[in-house]
């Protein structure tokens, strides 16, 4: 059986209440990173070491909503370093959290481009899965995300992608051609990728 | 101890004070080269004769007055795009659509002699290449600083922040250019000046956000 991580796409909740959780701060979480980020500009350490590893628990609720859980950690990861390098854009006289959140999202749009370049893997039969909650939550928000694409191109994902046929196999499944099946997942992705930039999802 | 931690250990390890982004400073910047360039051109090829009078007539003034708005928006955009949380997209609508609406005002301002004209003669193709040229030129420079800014400023949507870029130096160079550029006929300026404003805009959008990584 073949497996690809955009079965783990997540969209973005419409629920006020999940939105909120989603939020980077409340607004005096928001005011004490504000100025932990402030002493860090001037080059205080301990203040920088509390907010980058308050800011990894937030960024690894964040990521875990929306990317496979194996690409959790890199995510933050890379999160934290564009943080560190790009630390002296953060204006102290403006809230902290839509700057956070704004560097957050680039992340996960970038993860989420990184995953449709990956090449699908082969898993064995067997596998023992611990945790299907994030699974089942991925699958239904996968089908929201794959409503939006046109019908061969949802199809096309969702065979190849999301249950491991072959290209070859899915064009026999779906009467397409080999190639209007790749062009298919090629742009069916790229509009999912869109879709996904354009969410306003933690302003 | 997790390889998260073990991050956040080196980045707070040798913190430095850094220099906070502060976009008066990139504004002054912007100002100061734009007022470099407008220098070496008169020095070069001289104000255009009769400035001083024709700058009352309707047609001049919407030429200098126009790209002067445009270019002052573009260029607030383009600058402040470049902070994550900006969104590039209403500074670049906001500027293409006063564009539209200075096309508008130029076909108002069109003298009635002007009209009278053929087409061909009114555009004339040789003198409008070599303005076309002379805005791609006087925007390279422009571009190249804002490019420099960008870079070292976190725009979170750098194809947006690019064309928000392009626009703003193609604008910048239209303007200054304007200091010694003979001719007046609206529709003229319209198609040549958006055809120099084109070509950088296209280039800055193609070439910036490769390389580009947040």
């Amino acid at each position: 059986m073949r497996f690809h991580s955009l079965s783990k796409l997540t969209r973005p909740s419409r629920d006020p209440a999940r939105r909120a959780q989603d939020a980077p701060a409340g607004p005096a979480l928001s005011d004490e990173w504000s100025a932990l980020m402030k002493a860090a500009q001037d080059g205080h350490g301990g203040a920088y070491r509390r907010l980058l590893n308050e800011m990894s628990e937030w960024l690894h609720r964040y990521f875990q909503r929306r990317l496979p859980i194996g690409d959790v950690d890199d995510a933050v990861q890379e999160t934290l370093l564009a943080i560190h390098r790009r630390r002296h854009t953060f204006d102290p006289q403006y809230p902290f959290g839509p700057w956070l959140a704004a560097i957050a999202k680039r992340k996960w749009v970038d993860q989420l481009r990184s995953i449709g370049r990956r090449p699908t893997e082969e898993l064995p039969e067997h596998l023992s899965v611990g945790d299907h909650e994030a699974a089942v939550t991925s699958a239904s928000v996968l089908a929201g995300l794959l409503e939006q694409l046109r019908p061969a191109q949802a199809q096309a994902i969702l065979l190849v992608k999301v249950q491991g046929y072959s290209i070859e196999d899915t064009a026999r499944e779906t009467g397409m051609s080999s190639s209007a099946v790749k062009m298919n997942i090629h742009r069916g992705l790229a509009r999912l990728t869109s879709f996904v930039e354009k969410c306003d999802d933690v302003d | 101890m997790t390889s998260t931690e073990a991050l956040i250990r080196n980045l707070t390890a040798d913190l430095t004070p850094v220099r906070r982004r502060d976009v008066w400073r990139e504004a002054g910047a912007l100002l100061a080269l734009g007022a470099v360039e407008l220098a070496l051109i008169l020095a070069v090829q001289g104000m255009r004769p009769g400035m001083g009078r024709m700058i009352l007539s309707p047609d001049v003034a919407w030429k200098i007055g126009s790209l002067a708005l445009l270019a002052g928006v573009a260029c607030t955009a383009a600058v402040r795009s470049f902070a994550p949380p900006a969104r590039p997209r209403r500074g670049v609508e906001l500027t293409l659509g006063l564009a539209g609406l200075a096309i508008i005002g130029g076909a108002l301002v069109t003298p009635a002699a002007e009209s009278g004209r053929s087409l061909l003669d009114r555009l004339s193709p040789a003198q409008g290449m070599i303005c076309a040229t002379s805005i791609v030129v006087l925007a390279l420079p422009i571009m190249t600083l804002l490019a420099v800014l960008m870079r070292r400023a976190a725009p979170v949507h750098p194809k947006r922040s690019a064309l928000a870029t392009g626009l703003a130096a193609s604008l910048c160079g239209a303007l200054i250019f304007t200091a010694c550029c003979p001719m007046n006929d609206p529709l003229y300026i319209i198609v040549w000046y958006s055809a120099g404003v084109a070509a950088v805009t296209a280039a800055a959008r193609w070439l910036l956000p490769r390389r580009f990584r947040l």
